[in-house]
């Protein structure tokens, strides 16, 4: 089975995707993310070694060990809103990524904005300089 | 070689996204975006050159191939973490990532032969022919303050 260091676990969706299983379950709502490990019998270690933040273990099987489970907040989008992420996952984006391309030509810090804003962003940006150009054109 | 995009052209018909998706097995990598009423941006992948999303990647699935960020989908464990990377959010996470490939093993990516208004193109020389193009244009009429 498996032992999880809670306070390293990023909450990622690797394991959950990797267990062949199904073993590892995942809920989430609006604002957390649950993980959720079975007590496995399984000698198969996939997510121990596909584990990005290497939270995980594999241990005997013992059926006194409660089943472990880690919930994270999900960060909301400084802009809409929306849990997109856990707070680990955009740390560890942030502490890997060369700091002259965490903040876009406008100065924002686009990690901490959902996806789905940041190619709005980008065709908004893009929509701006179509526009100047059609201004220009009816100079 | 990202898709090169030629706003003024894009008609907002989406035929690249439904190429794409023809293509992709029914994940696109495409998204047009209608700002107000007056304009459509395709938004793609912009295969960059210092790639985040490779960055993140800990297992080497997305990686650098020449010019294009590739994809070894036997690699990927849909971690999520290229999702979170991309500054343009074009790298989705659906169980395994999945992003714009420039269709692997094709000649030349769908959406640029699907497109009826020829507003794609990998040829960086004819999009930058043409933006000179329209600013000497501009010039001549006096524009360009």
């Amino acid at each position: 089975m498996i032992k999880v260091d809670a306070g390293a676990c990023i909450g990622c969706l690797s394991c959950s995707t990797v267990c062949p299983s199904q073993n590892i379950t995942r809920t989430e709502t609006e604002r957390t993310r649950s993980i959720h490990w079975k007590r496995c019998k399984e000698e198969c270690d996939l997510c121990v070694e596909l584990c990005p933040a290497r939270a995980l273990a594999l241990v005997p099987f013992d059926e006194s060990v409660p089943e472990p489970e880690v919930t994270l907040d999900l960060v909301a989008c400084r802009i809409c809103g929306a849990g997109y992420a856990t707070e680990p996952m955009l740390q560890r984006i942030e502490s890997t990524l060369p700091e002259k391309v965490q903040r876009d030509a406008s100065g924002l810090a686009w990690v901490r904005v959902c996806p789905v804003c940041r190619r709005k962003i980008e065709a908004e940006r893009a929509a701006g300089q179509l526009v100047l150009e059609r201004r220009r054109k009816s100079i | 070689m990202p898709v090169y995009i030629d706003i003024s052209r894009c008609i907002g018909c989406r035929s690249c996204e439904v190429a794409c998706k023809r293509v992709h097995g029914g994940r696109g990598h495409v998204n047009v975006h209608f700002v107000g009423e007056y304009a459509s941006i395709p938004i793609f992948c912009h295969h960059c050159e210092e790639a985040s999303c490779t960055m993140l990647c800990f297992t080497g699935a997305l990686h650098k191939e020449g010019e294009r960020t590739a994809f070894d989908i036997t690699k990927c464990t849909g971690c999520g973490l290229c999702h979170l990377a991309c500054p343009f959010g074009v790298v989705w996470t659906d169980k395994i990532a999945h992003k714009c490939d420039l269709c692997a093993g094709l000649d030349s990516p769908t959406c640029i032969k699907t497109c009826p208004a020829n507003a794609l193109s990998t040829d960086f020389e004819e999009a930058a022919r043409r933006a000179r193009t329209r600013s000497a244009i501009i010039a001549a009429r006096g524009g360009g303050r």
